[in-house]
Protein backbone atom coordinates (compact mmCIF):
# COMPACT_ATOMS: atom_id res chain seq x y z
CA UNK A 1 0.00 0.00 0.00
CA UNK A 2 2.99 2.33 0.96
CA UNK A 3 4.79 1.12 -1.93
CA UNK A 4 1.86 2.16 -4.14
CA UNK A 5 1.03 5.41 -2.55
CA UNK A 6 4.81 6.26 -3.14
CA UNK A 7 4.65 5.78 -6.41
CA UNK A 8 1.71 7.70 -7.25
CA UNK A 9 3.26 10.95 -5.76
CA UNK A 10 6.56 10.28 -7.39
CA UNK A 11 6.72 7.21 -9.49
CA UNK A 12 5.40 6.02 -12.85
CA UNK A 13 2.69 5.54 -11.22
CA UNK A 14 2.25 9.70 -11.11
CA UNK A 15 2.33 9.83 -15.03
CA UNK A 16 -0.06 6.67 -14.80
CA UNK A 17 -2.68 8.52 -13.12
CA UNK A 18 -2.70 11.99 -14.89
CA UNK A 19 -2.82 10.28 -18.04
CA UNK A 20 -4.84 7.65 -17.01
CA UNK A 21 -8.22 9.44 -15.42
CA UNK A 22 -8.86 11.81 -18.49
CA UNK A 23 -8.63 8.88 -21.02
CA UNK A 24 -11.41 7.02 -18.64
CA UNK A 25 -13.38 9.94 -18.93
CA UNK A 26 -13.02 10.26 -22.98
CA UNK A 27 -13.35 6.60 -23.16
CA UNK A 28 -16.71 6.61 -21.04
CA UNK A 29 -18.26 9.37 -23.14
CA UNK A 30 -17.09 9.49 -26.39
CA UNK A 31 -15.77 5.99 -27.13
CA UNK A 32 -18.84 4.23 -25.18
CA UNK A 33 -21.45 6.61 -27.14
CA UNK A 34 -19.29 5.42 -30.57
CA UNK A 35 -20.13 1.62 -29.43
CA UNK A 36 -23.60 2.71 -28.62
CA UNK A 37 -24.13 4.32 -31.69
CA UNK A 38 -22.86 1.38 -33.81
CA UNK A 39 -25.30 -0.81 -31.55
CA UNK A 40 -28.42 1.33 -31.48
CA UNK A 41 -27.69 1.98 -35.88
CA UNK A 42 -28.58 -1.80 -35.91
CA UNK A 43 -31.81 -1.59 -33.25
CA UNK A 44 -35.26 -0.40 -33.53
CA UNK A 45 -34.99 2.86 -31.07
CA UNK A 46 -37.79 5.19 -30.68
CA UNK A 47 -39.30 7.20 -27.96
CA UNK A 48 -41.21 3.74 -26.27
CA UNK A 49 -38.20 1.39 -26.61
CA UNK A 50 -35.62 4.87 -25.27
CA UNK A 51 -35.29 3.30 -21.80
CA UNK A 52 -35.22 -0.37 -22.17
CA UNK A 53 -31.69 -1.95 -22.73
CA UNK A 54 -33.18 -4.48 -24.87
CA UNK A 55 -34.12 -3.36 -28.00
CA UNK A 56 -35.93 -5.11 -31.08
CA UNK A 57 -33.15 -6.20 -32.90
CA UNK A 58 -33.55 -5.10 -37.04
CA UNK A 59 -30.18 -6.29 -38.60
CA UNK A 60 -29.18 -3.94 -41.51
CA UNK A 61 -32.84 -2.78 -41.80
CA UNK A 62 -32.12 0.82 -40.58
CA UNK A 63 -29.11 1.15 -43.44
CA UNK A 64 -31.68 -0.15 -45.89
CA UNK A 65 -34.53 1.89 -45.31
CA UNK A 66 -32.39 5.31 -45.23
CA UNK A 67 -30.66 4.52 -48.69
CA UNK A 68 -34.56 3.91 -50.06
CA UNK A 69 -36.15 7.07 -48.26
CA UNK A 70 -36.01 9.87 -51.52
CA UNK A 71 -34.57 12.55 -49.93
CA UNK A 72 -30.97 10.93 -48.98
CA UNK A 73 -29.41 11.12 -52.22
CA UNK A 74 -30.00 14.62 -52.37
CA UNK A 75 -29.02 15.41 -48.85
CA UNK A 76 -25.94 13.62 -49.49
CA UNK A 77 -25.53 15.42 -52.52
CA UNK A 78 -25.79 18.64 -50.06
CA UNK A 79 -23.18 17.41 -47.93
CA UNK A 80 -20.19 16.69 -50.84
CA UNK A 81 -21.70 20.61 -52.09
CA UNK A 82 -21.53 21.98 -48.52
CA UNK A 83 -18.07 20.70 -47.76
CA UNK A 84 -16.47 21.42 -51.01
CA UNK A 85 -18.14 24.76 -51.13
CA UNK A 86 -17.13 25.72 -47.89
CA UNK A 87 -13.30 24.42 -48.25
CA UNK A 88 -13.19 25.79 -51.39
CA UNK A 89 -13.83 29.24 -50.46
CA UNK A 90 -12.54 29.59 -46.90
CA UNK A 91 -8.84 28.20 -48.46
CA UNK A 92 -9.08 30.49 -51.39
CA UNK A 93 -9.62 33.75 -49.29
CA UNK A 94 -7.74 32.34 -46.79
CA UNK A 95 -4.57 32.13 -48.60
CA UNK A 96 -5.06 35.17 -50.49
CA UNK A 97 -5.13 37.14 -47.25
CA UNK A 98 -2.22 35.37 -45.53
CA UNK A 99 -0.76 36.21 -48.94
CA UNK A 100 -1.21 40.06 -48.85
CA UNK A 101 -0.53 39.90 -44.44
CA UNK A 102 2.76 38.08 -44.97
CA UNK A 103 4.39 41.58 -46.56
CA UNK A 104 5.99 42.61 -43.43
CA UNK A 105 4.26 46.29 -42.17
CA UNK A 106 3.64 47.75 -38.91
CA UNK A 107 0.76 46.58 -37.20
CA UNK A 108 0.25 43.53 -39.78
CA UNK A 109 0.13 40.81 -37.30
CA UNK A 110 -2.68 42.76 -34.73
CA UNK A 111 -4.97 43.33 -38.18
CA UNK A 112 -4.88 39.53 -38.73
CA UNK A 113 -5.39 38.58 -35.46
CA UNK A 114 -8.53 40.70 -35.91
CA UNK A 115 -9.90 38.51 -38.29
CA UNK A 116 -10.20 35.82 -35.89
CA UNK A 117 -13.12 36.80 -34.29
CA UNK A 118 -15.69 35.88 -36.84
CA UNK A 119 -14.37 31.70 -35.10
CA UNK A 120 -14.58 32.61 -31.37
CA UNK A 121 -18.26 34.14 -32.07
CA UNK A 122 -20.95 31.69 -30.99
CA UNK A 123 -22.01 30.03 -34.40
CA UNK A 124 -25.58 30.91 -33.43
CA UNK A 125 -24.86 34.55 -33.09
CA UNK A 126 -22.74 34.34 -36.89
CA UNK A 127 -26.15 32.18 -37.90
CA UNK A 128 -27.96 35.12 -37.01
CA UNK A 129 -26.09 37.85 -38.34
CA UNK A 130 -26.39 36.24 -41.77
CA UNK A 131 -29.63 35.37 -41.75
CA UNK A 132 -30.74 38.70 -41.27
CA UNK A 133 -28.14 39.96 -43.99
CA UNK A 134 -29.04 37.39 -46.40
CA UNK A 135 -32.76 38.25 -45.48
CA UNK A 136 -35.37 38.80 -48.89
CA UNK A 137 -36.77 42.01 -48.75
CA UNK A 138 -35.13 43.87 -46.70
CA UNK A 139 -31.11 42.10 -46.30
CA UNK A 140 -28.33 44.05 -46.79
CA UNK A 141 -26.71 41.66 -49.19
CA UNK A 142 -29.19 41.97 -51.57
CA UNK A 143 -28.89 45.33 -51.47
CA UNK A 144 -25.36 45.84 -52.05
CA UNK A 145 -25.33 43.37 -55.02
CA UNK A 146 -28.39 46.02 -56.97
CA UNK A 147 -26.21 48.87 -56.12
CA UNK A 148 -22.65 47.36 -57.76
CA UNK A 149 -25.04 46.06 -60.49
CA UNK A 150 -24.44 41.86 -60.28
CA UNK A 151 -27.95 41.36 -60.12
CA UNK A 152 -31.30 43.01 -60.74
CA UNK A 153 -33.84 41.44 -58.95
CA UNK A 154 -33.97 40.34 -55.25
CA UNK A 155 -32.39 36.58 -54.31
CA UNK A 156 -34.58 34.81 -51.52
CA UNK A 157 -31.49 33.05 -50.27
CA UNK A 158 -33.32 31.64 -47.62
CA UNK A 159 -36.49 30.29 -48.98
CA UNK A 160 -35.23 29.54 -53.07
CA UNK A 161 -34.28 25.96 -52.79
CA UNK A 162 -31.75 27.08 -55.61
CA UNK A 163 -30.16 29.38 -53.05
CA UNK A 164 -30.37 28.00 -49.21
CA UNK A 165 -27.87 25.97 -49.02
CA UNK A 166 -25.23 28.52 -50.74
CA UNK A 167 -27.00 30.77 -48.13
CA UNK A 168 -25.30 28.87 -45.68
CA UNK A 169 -22.15 27.76 -47.64
CA UNK A 170 -21.66 31.63 -47.67
CA UNK A 171 -22.10 32.12 -44.32
CA UNK A 172 -19.67 29.47 -43.29
CA UNK A 173 -17.11 30.30 -45.38
CA UNK A 174 -17.13 33.80 -43.95
CA UNK A 175 -16.61 31.76 -40.68
CA UNK A 176 -14.05 29.72 -41.61
CA UNK A 177 -11.50 32.06 -43.67
CA UNK A 178 -10.27 33.45 -40.96
CA UNK A 179 -8.90 29.92 -39.09
CA UNK A 180 -7.48 28.86 -42.47
CA UNK A 181 -5.45 32.27 -42.77
CA UNK A 182 -4.22 32.21 -39.68
CA UNK A 183 -2.82 28.84 -39.81
CA UNK A 184 -1.79 29.31 -43.71
CA UNK A 185 0.15 32.73 -42.41
CA UNK A 186 1.79 30.19 -39.86
CA UNK A 187 2.94 27.96 -42.47
CA UNK A 188 4.46 30.72 -44.50
CA UNK A 189 6.32 32.53 -42.00
CA UNK A 190 7.98 28.92 -41.33
CA UNK A 191 9.43 29.06 -44.90
CA UNK A 192 13.24 30.26 -45.05
CA UNK A 193 13.70 33.70 -46.51
CA UNK A 194 16.86 32.67 -48.32
CA UNK A 195 15.08 30.45 -50.43
CA UNK A 196 13.22 33.84 -52.10
CA UNK A 197 16.79 35.07 -52.04
CA UNK A 198 18.94 32.44 -54.21
CA UNK A 199 15.78 32.69 -57.04
CA UNK A 200 15.25 36.23 -57.14
CA UNK A 201 19.08 36.40 -57.97
CA UNK A 202 18.53 33.43 -60.88
CA UNK A 203 15.97 35.47 -62.46
CA UNK A 204 12.57 33.95 -61.16
CA UNK A 205 9.90 36.69 -61.37
CA UNK A 206 7.01 36.94 -58.44
CA UNK A 207 4.69 34.47 -59.78
CA UNK A 208 7.81 31.71 -60.62
CA UNK A 209 8.43 32.06 -56.90
CA UNK A 210 4.93 31.19 -56.22
CA UNK A 211 4.72 28.00 -57.97
CA UNK A 212 8.32 26.74 -57.44
CA UNK A 213 9.20 27.53 -53.63
CA UNK A 214 5.98 28.77 -51.83
CA UNK A 215 3.29 25.95 -52.81
CA UNK A 216 5.85 23.01 -52.75
CA UNK A 217 6.95 24.30 -49.38
CA UNK A 218 3.12 24.64 -48.18
CA UNK A 219 2.24 20.94 -49.20
CA UNK A 220 1.97 19.53 -45.60
CA UNK A 221 0.57 23.16 -43.85
CA UNK A 222 -1.97 22.66 -46.87
CA UNK A 223 -2.63 18.90 -46.21
CA UNK A 224 -3.15 19.87 -42.43
CA UNK A 225 -5.04 23.03 -43.78
CA UNK A 226 -7.56 21.00 -45.98
CA UNK A 227 -7.94 17.94 -43.62
CA UNK A 228 -9.46 20.11 -41.23
CA UNK A 229 -11.66 22.18 -42.99
CA UNK A 230 -13.29 19.03 -44.08
CA UNK A 231 -13.50 17.78 -40.03
CA UNK A 232 -14.46 21.33 -38.95
CA UNK A 233 -17.40 21.73 -42.05
CA UNK A 234 -18.40 18.27 -41.09
CA UNK A 235 -18.84 19.42 -37.40
CA UNK A 236 -20.81 22.77 -38.49
CA UNK A 237 -24.73 22.45 -37.51
CA UNK A 238 -25.35 25.85 -35.93
CA UNK A 239 -25.39 28.00 -38.93
CA UNK A 240 -28.16 25.15 -40.59
CA UNK A 241 -30.22 25.71 -36.74
CA UNK A 242 -29.78 29.74 -37.11
CA UNK A 243 -30.41 29.92 -41.23
CA UNK A 244 -32.27 27.76 -43.29
CA UNK A 245 -33.39 25.15 -40.33
CA UNK A 246 -32.41 22.51 -43.59
CA UNK A 247 -35.04 23.91 -45.32
CA UNK A 248 -37.04 24.68 -47.89
CA UNK A 249 -38.13 21.07 -48.08
CA UNK A 250 -34.73 19.68 -47.48
CA UNK A 251 -33.18 21.66 -49.98
CA UNK A 252 -30.20 23.03 -47.63
CA UNK A 253 -30.23 19.52 -45.15
CA UNK A 254 -26.78 17.93 -44.97
CA UNK A 255 -26.12 14.66 -43.27
CA UNK A 256 -25.17 15.98 -40.04
CA UNK A 257 -27.74 17.96 -39.56
CA UNK A 258 -30.23 14.98 -40.79
CA UNK A 259 -28.92 13.08 -38.12
CA UNK A 260 -29.98 15.32 -35.40
CA UNK A 261 -33.53 16.29 -36.88
CA UNK A 262 -34.01 12.06 -37.61
CA UNK A 263 -33.58 11.75 -33.54
CA UNK A 264 -34.83 14.59 -31.92
CA UNK A 265 -37.75 16.26 -34.34
CA UNK A 266 -38.95 12.73 -35.93
CA UNK A 267 -37.85 10.53 -33.02
CA UNK A 268 -36.46 7.83 -34.76
CA UNK A 269 -33.29 7.07 -32.60
CA UNK A 270 -31.91 3.85 -34.74
CA UNK A 271 -32.14 5.92 -37.83
CA UNK A 272 -30.10 9.10 -36.48
CA UNK A 273 -27.48 6.88 -34.91
CA UNK A 274 -27.23 4.84 -38.54
CA UNK A 275 -26.47 8.48 -40.61
CA UNK A 276 -24.12 9.49 -37.30
CA UNK A 277 -22.09 6.27 -37.81
CA UNK A 278 -21.89 6.87 -41.58
CA UNK A 279 -20.78 10.13 -41.46
CA UNK A 280 -18.09 9.02 -38.52
CA UNK A 281 -16.45 7.29 -40.89
CA UNK A 282 -16.30 10.25 -42.91
CA UNK A 283 -14.94 12.07 -40.38
CA UNK A 284 -12.47 9.69 -39.04
CA UNK A 285 -10.79 9.09 -42.56
CA UNK A 286 -10.08 12.92 -42.60
CA UNK A 287 -8.52 12.99 -38.97
CA UNK A 288 -6.32 9.94 -40.31
CA UNK A 289 -5.08 12.24 -43.45
CA UNK A 290 -4.43 15.23 -40.63
CA UNK A 291 -2.63 13.29 -38.80
CA UNK A 292 -0.60 11.59 -41.87
CA UNK A 293 0.01 15.24 -43.33
CA UNK A 294 1.20 16.56 -39.91
CA UNK A 295 2.89 13.53 -38.52
CA UNK A 296 6.19 14.69 -39.00
CA UNK A 297 5.42 17.71 -36.36
CA UNK A 298 3.42 15.46 -34.31
CA UNK A 299 6.86 13.32 -33.89
CA UNK A 300 8.35 16.53 -33.06
CA UNK B 1 7.92 54.87 -52.75
CA UNK B 2 9.60 55.43 -49.49
CA UNK B 3 8.99 53.24 -46.77
CA UNK B 4 6.65 55.24 -45.02
CA UNK B 5 4.38 55.70 -47.85
CA UNK B 6 4.70 52.17 -48.93
CA UNK B 7 4.01 50.94 -44.55
CA UNK B 8 1.08 53.96 -45.19
CA UNK B 9 -0.56 52.25 -48.28
CA UNK B 10 -0.38 48.47 -46.89
CA UNK B 11 -1.67 49.81 -43.72
CA UNK B 12 -4.81 51.23 -45.36
CA UNK B 13 -5.28 48.30 -47.63
CA UNK B 14 -5.44 45.91 -44.77
CA UNK B 15 -7.68 47.80 -42.98
CA UNK B 16 -10.27 48.27 -45.99
CA UNK B 17 -9.86 44.28 -46.01
CA UNK B 18 -10.21 43.89 -42.34
CA UNK B 19 -13.49 46.37 -42.66
CA UNK B 20 -15.08 44.78 -45.08
CA UNK B 21 -14.44 41.24 -43.86
CA UNK B 22 -15.86 42.55 -40.49
CA UNK B 23 -18.79 44.24 -41.86
CA UNK B 24 -21.19 41.32 -40.46
CA UNK B 25 -20.66 42.78 -37.07
CA UNK B 26 -20.61 46.55 -37.90
CA UNK B 27 -24.16 45.46 -38.97
CA UNK B 28 -25.14 43.69 -36.13
CA UNK B 29 -24.46 46.37 -33.96
CA UNK B 30 -25.80 48.96 -36.23
CA UNK B 31 -29.21 47.09 -36.92
CA UNK B 32 -29.22 46.93 -32.77
CA UNK B 33 -29.63 50.37 -32.64
CA UNK B 34 -31.83 50.88 -35.29
CA UNK B 35 -35.76 51.56 -34.82
CA UNK B 36 -38.65 49.15 -36.17
CA UNK B 37 -39.27 51.30 -39.01
CA UNK B 38 -35.62 51.90 -39.75
CA UNK B 39 -34.64 48.61 -40.13
CA UNK B 40 -36.81 47.90 -43.30
CA UNK B 41 -35.89 50.96 -45.17
CA UNK B 42 -34.69 51.02 -48.56
CA UNK B 43 -32.17 51.92 -48.93
CA UNK B 44 -31.07 50.71 -45.86
CA UNK B 45 -28.93 53.02 -43.66
CA UNK B 46 -25.89 52.65 -42.89
CA UNK B 47 -25.43 54.68 -39.45
CA UNK B 48 -28.75 54.87 -36.98
CA UNK B 49 -30.61 58.32 -37.84
CA UNK B 50 -31.64 57.98 -33.99
CA UNK B 51 -30.14 55.12 -32.01
CA UNK B 52 -32.39 53.45 -29.54
CA UNK B 53 -30.23 52.77 -26.44
CA UNK B 54 -33.59 51.58 -25.00
CA UNK B 55 -33.75 48.44 -27.19
CA UNK B 56 -31.26 46.93 -25.04
CA UNK B 57 -32.82 47.15 -21.62
CA UNK B 58 -36.16 46.47 -23.61
CA UNK B 59 -34.59 42.90 -24.60
CA UNK B 60 -33.07 42.09 -21.61
CA UNK B 61 -36.11 42.38 -19.20
CA UNK B 62 -38.36 40.71 -21.89
CA UNK B 63 -35.98 37.83 -23.12
CA UNK B 64 -34.95 37.24 -19.47
CA UNK B 65 -31.20 37.44 -20.49
CA UNK B 66 -29.52 37.46 -17.37
CA UNK B 67 -30.81 33.99 -16.34
CA UNK B 68 -29.84 32.83 -20.62
CA UNK B 69 -26.48 34.64 -19.73
CA UNK B 70 -26.37 32.93 -16.06
CA UNK B 71 -26.56 28.88 -17.43
CA UNK B 72 -24.62 29.68 -20.04
CA UNK B 73 -22.07 30.91 -17.61
CA UNK B 74 -22.07 27.98 -15.41
CA UNK B 75 -22.02 25.37 -18.32
CA UNK B 76 -18.91 26.76 -19.70
CA UNK B 77 -17.57 27.14 -15.98
CA UNK B 78 -18.58 23.53 -15.79
CA UNK B 79 -16.78 22.38 -18.23
CA UNK B 80 -13.39 24.40 -18.20
CA UNK B 81 -12.75 23.36 -14.59
CA UNK B 82 -13.39 20.14 -15.24
CA UNK B 83 -11.30 20.57 -18.37
CA UNK B 84 -8.30 22.09 -16.79
CA UNK B 85 -8.31 19.39 -13.77
CA UNK B 86 -8.38 16.50 -16.24
CA UNK B 87 -6.50 17.60 -19.22
CA UNK B 88 -3.44 19.66 -17.94
CA UNK B 89 -1.41 16.66 -16.08
CA UNK B 90 -2.91 14.44 -19.02
CA UNK B 91 -1.04 17.05 -21.62
CA UNK B 92 1.97 17.25 -19.02
CA UNK B 93 2.38 13.52 -19.92
CA UNK B 94 1.69 13.10 -23.29
CA UNK B 95 4.27 16.09 -23.75
CA UNK B 96 7.18 15.03 -21.42
CA UNK B 97 7.73 11.55 -23.13
CA UNK B 98 8.17 10.17 -26.92
CA UNK B 99 7.17 6.82 -27.48
CA UNK B 100 4.75 4.66 -29.07
CA UNK B 101 2.39 4.73 -26.20
CA UNK B 102 1.98 8.20 -26.60
CA UNK B 103 2.01 8.21 -30.46
CA UNK B 104 -1.73 6.37 -29.57
CA UNK B 105 -2.45 8.63 -26.98
CA UNK B 106 -2.35 11.47 -29.16
CA UNK B 107 -3.56 9.72 -31.93
CA UNK B 108 -6.71 8.35 -29.79
CA UNK B 109 -6.67 11.99 -28.72
CA UNK B 110 -7.14 13.79 -32.16
CA UNK B 111 -10.00 11.06 -32.32
CA UNK B 112 -12.33 11.80 -30.11
CA UNK B 113 -11.19 15.53 -30.91
CA UNK B 114 -12.81 15.48 -34.46
CA UNK B 115 -16.02 13.46 -33.41
CA UNK B 116 -18.63 16.23 -34.16
CA UNK B 117 -21.10 16.85 -31.56
CA UNK B 118 -24.41 16.88 -33.89
CA UNK B 119 -22.83 12.78 -34.38
CA UNK B 120 -22.63 12.47 -31.11
CA UNK B 121 -25.71 13.55 -29.75
CA UNK B 122 -28.01 10.56 -30.38
CA UNK B 123 -25.88 7.83 -28.35
CA UNK B 124 -24.92 10.24 -25.76
CA UNK B 125 -28.84 11.27 -24.92
CA UNK B 126 -30.02 7.92 -25.32
CA UNK B 127 -27.29 6.57 -22.72
CA UNK B 128 -28.00 9.57 -20.43
CA UNK B 129 -31.36 9.16 -20.41
CA UNK B 130 -30.63 5.66 -19.51
CA UNK B 131 -28.25 6.74 -16.61
CA UNK B 132 -31.27 9.31 -15.42
CA UNK B 133 -28.53 11.84 -16.06
CA UNK B 134 -31.17 13.61 -17.70
CA UNK B 135 -32.51 14.89 -14.66
CA UNK B 136 -30.04 17.28 -13.95
CA UNK B 137 -29.35 18.72 -17.52
CA UNK B 138 -27.32 21.47 -16.90
CA UNK B 139 -24.78 18.87 -15.81
CA UNK B 140 -25.48 16.49 -18.47
CA UNK B 141 -24.18 19.40 -20.98
CA UNK B 142 -21.47 20.04 -18.61
CA UNK B 143 -19.77 16.15 -19.22
CA UNK B 144 -20.58 16.08 -22.53
CA UNK B 145 -18.98 19.55 -23.80
CA UNK B 146 -15.91 18.65 -21.24
CA UNK B 147 -15.73 15.05 -23.36
CA UNK B 148 -15.92 16.99 -26.61
CA UNK B 149 -13.37 20.11 -25.75
CA UNK B 150 -10.77 17.84 -23.63
CA UNK B 151 -9.02 16.75 -26.61
CA UNK B 152 -8.18 20.05 -27.93
CA UNK B 153 -7.44 21.69 -25.06
CA UNK B 154 -5.04 19.11 -24.57
CA UNK B 155 -3.28 19.52 -27.82
CA UNK B 156 -2.86 23.06 -26.95
CA UNK B 157 -1.66 22.40 -23.63
CA UNK B 158 0.71 19.96 -24.48
CA UNK B 159 2.26 22.57 -26.55
CA UNK B 160 2.71 24.85 -24.02
CA UNK B 161 4.48 22.30 -22.17
CA UNK B 162 6.57 21.10 -24.94
CA UNK B 163 8.13 25.01 -24.73
CA UNK B 164 9.16 24.09 -21.19
CA UNK B 165 12.74 22.94 -20.64
CA UNK B 166 12.69 19.23 -19.10
CA UNK B 167 15.86 20.37 -17.41
CA UNK B 168 14.20 22.56 -14.99
CA UNK B 169 11.98 19.64 -13.53
CA UNK B 170 15.56 17.28 -13.55
CA UNK B 171 16.85 20.02 -11.60
CA UNK B 172 14.57 20.23 -9.14
CA UNK B 173 14.28 16.46 -8.80
CA UNK B 174 17.76 16.02 -7.86
CA UNK B 175 17.22 18.57 -5.43
CA UNK B 176 14.64 16.46 -3.30
CA UNK B 177 11.59 16.78 -5.14
CA UNK B 178 9.16 14.40 -5.38
CA UNK B 179 7.83 14.33 -8.92
CA UNK B 180 4.22 15.53 -7.38
CA UNK B 181 6.36 18.47 -6.32
CA UNK B 182 8.35 19.38 -9.22
CA UNK B 183 4.61 19.17 -11.49
CA UNK B 184 3.30 21.64 -9.16
CA UNK B 185 5.71 24.13 -7.71
CA UNK B 186 8.16 23.89 -11.07
CA UNK B 187 6.41 22.73 -14.22
CA UNK B 188 2.73 24.09 -13.65
CA UNK B 189 3.66 27.90 -12.97
CA UNK B 190 5.84 27.88 -15.96
CA UNK B 191 3.26 27.24 -17.99
CA UNK B 192 1.02 28.74 -16.80
CA UNK B 193 0.09 31.23 -19.41
CA UNK B 194 -0.87 29.06 -22.11
CA UNK B 195 -2.96 26.86 -19.83
CA UNK B 196 -4.81 30.43 -19.06
CA UNK B 197 -5.27 31.11 -22.66
CA UNK B 198 -6.51 27.60 -23.84
CA UNK B 199 -8.77 27.85 -20.55
CA UNK B 200 -9.73 30.96 -21.55
CA UNK B 201 -10.45 29.75 -25.90
CA UNK B 202 -12.24 27.06 -24.39
CA UNK B 203 -14.42 28.98 -22.17
CA UNK B 204 -15.59 31.09 -25.86
CA UNK B 205 -16.53 27.94 -27.32
CA UNK B 206 -18.44 26.28 -24.30
CA UNK B 207 -20.50 29.87 -23.87
CA UNK B 208 -21.61 28.97 -27.75
CA UNK B 209 -22.31 25.71 -27.23
CA UNK B 210 -25.10 24.69 -29.05
CA UNK B 211 -26.34 21.19 -30.17
CA UNK B 212 -26.11 19.61 -26.60
CA UNK B 213 -28.20 22.24 -25.04
CA UNK B 214 -30.86 21.98 -27.25
CA UNK B 215 -31.26 18.38 -27.26
CA UNK B 216 -30.84 17.57 -23.49
CA UNK B 217 -32.38 21.21 -21.88
CA UNK B 218 -36.11 20.83 -22.33
CA UNK B 219 -36.41 23.31 -18.93
CA UNK B 220 -36.78 27.05 -20.20
CA UNK B 221 -35.08 27.95 -17.08
CA UNK B 222 -32.32 26.16 -17.18
CA UNK B 223 -31.34 26.56 -21.55
CA UNK B 224 -27.90 28.84 -21.83
CA UNK B 225 -28.00 31.70 -24.28
CA UNK B 226 -27.52 29.43 -27.46
CA UNK B 227 -30.93 28.29 -27.06
CA UNK B 228 -32.62 31.36 -26.33
CA UNK B 229 -31.41 33.30 -29.26
CA UNK B 230 -32.65 29.81 -31.12
CA UNK B 231 -36.00 30.00 -29.96
CA UNK B 232 -36.02 34.18 -30.46
CA UNK B 233 -34.97 33.69 -34.12
CA UNK B 234 -39.10 31.79 -34.86
CA UNK B 235 -39.21 31.31 -39.06
CA UNK B 236 -41.06 34.21 -39.85
CA UNK B 237 -39.10 37.09 -37.49
CA UNK B 238 -39.46 40.42 -38.18
CA UNK B 239 -38.29 41.84 -35.00
CA UNK B 240 -34.72 41.89 -36.24
CA UNK B 241 -34.00 45.09 -33.98
CA UNK B 242 -34.08 42.95 -31.12
CA UNK B 243 -32.30 39.99 -32.45
CA UNK B 244 -29.44 41.81 -32.74
CA UNK B 245 -29.68 43.68 -29.48
CA UNK B 246 -30.04 39.72 -27.80
CA UNK B 247 -27.02 38.98 -30.26
CA UNK B 248 -24.89 41.82 -29.36
CA UNK B 249 -25.42 41.48 -25.65
CA UNK B 250 -24.83 37.74 -25.90
CA UNK B 251 -21.46 38.27 -27.79
CA UNK B 252 -19.41 41.71 -26.69
CA UNK B 253 -18.13 39.99 -23.72
CA UNK B 254 -16.75 37.73 -25.93
CA UNK B 255 -15.49 39.92 -28.30
CA UNK B 256 -14.11 42.24 -25.78
CA UNK B 257 -11.94 38.97 -23.96
CA UNK B 258 -10.70 38.43 -27.70
CA UNK B 259 -9.45 41.55 -28.91
CA UNK B 260 -7.66 42.21 -24.91
CA UNK B 261 -5.67 38.81 -25.39
CA UNK B 262 -6.07 38.39 -28.82
CA UNK B 263 -1.90 38.23 -29.50
CA UNK B 264 -1.90 35.50 -27.20
CA UNK B 265 -4.85 33.38 -28.32
CA UNK B 266 -3.78 33.62 -31.72
CA UNK B 267 -0.39 32.24 -30.55
CA UNK B 268 -1.84 29.82 -28.38
CA UNK B 269 -3.69 28.54 -31.39
CA UNK B 270 -1.46 28.52 -33.96
CA UNK B 271 1.35 26.29 -31.83
CA UNK B 272 -1.23 23.85 -31.32
CA UNK B 273 -3.58 23.72 -33.96
CA UNK B 274 -0.63 22.22 -36.73
CA UNK B 275 1.43 20.65 -34.71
Amino acid sequence: MKRMFSSITDGRGFDLVLVGVPFTFLLALSGLPLLYNILMSFQEVDMFSLGSVVRPFVGFKNYVDLFTQPETMSILRNTIVFVVGSITGQFIVGFALALFFWINFPGASWLRGLFLVSWVMPGLVVGAIWNWILSGDFGVLNFLLQQTGLMSGNIFWRSDPNFSLWAVILANIWLGTSFNMILLATGLAAIPTDLYEAAEMDGANAWQRFWTITLPMMRSTIGAIIALGLIFTLQQFDLFAAITDGGPNNSSNVAQYWAWDLSFRQYDFGKGATISVIMTVFVMFAATVYVRSTRHEVRG
Amino acid sequence: MSDVARNRLLLTLSVVMAAIYLFPLYWMYVTALKSGSEMFATPPSFWPLSAQWSTFAYVWESRNMGRYLWNSTVIAFGAVTLIAVLGTGCAYVLARYRNIWVDIGLFLILMFQVLPASLMITPIFVGFSQLGLLEYPRFAVTLAITAKSMPFFVVLVRATFMAVPMELEEAALVDGNSRIGAFFNIVLPLARNGILVSAILIFMQAFGEFVYSKSMIQDIQLQPASVGLNSFMGPNTSEWNNIMAYATMYVTPILAIFVLLQRRIVSGLTSGALK
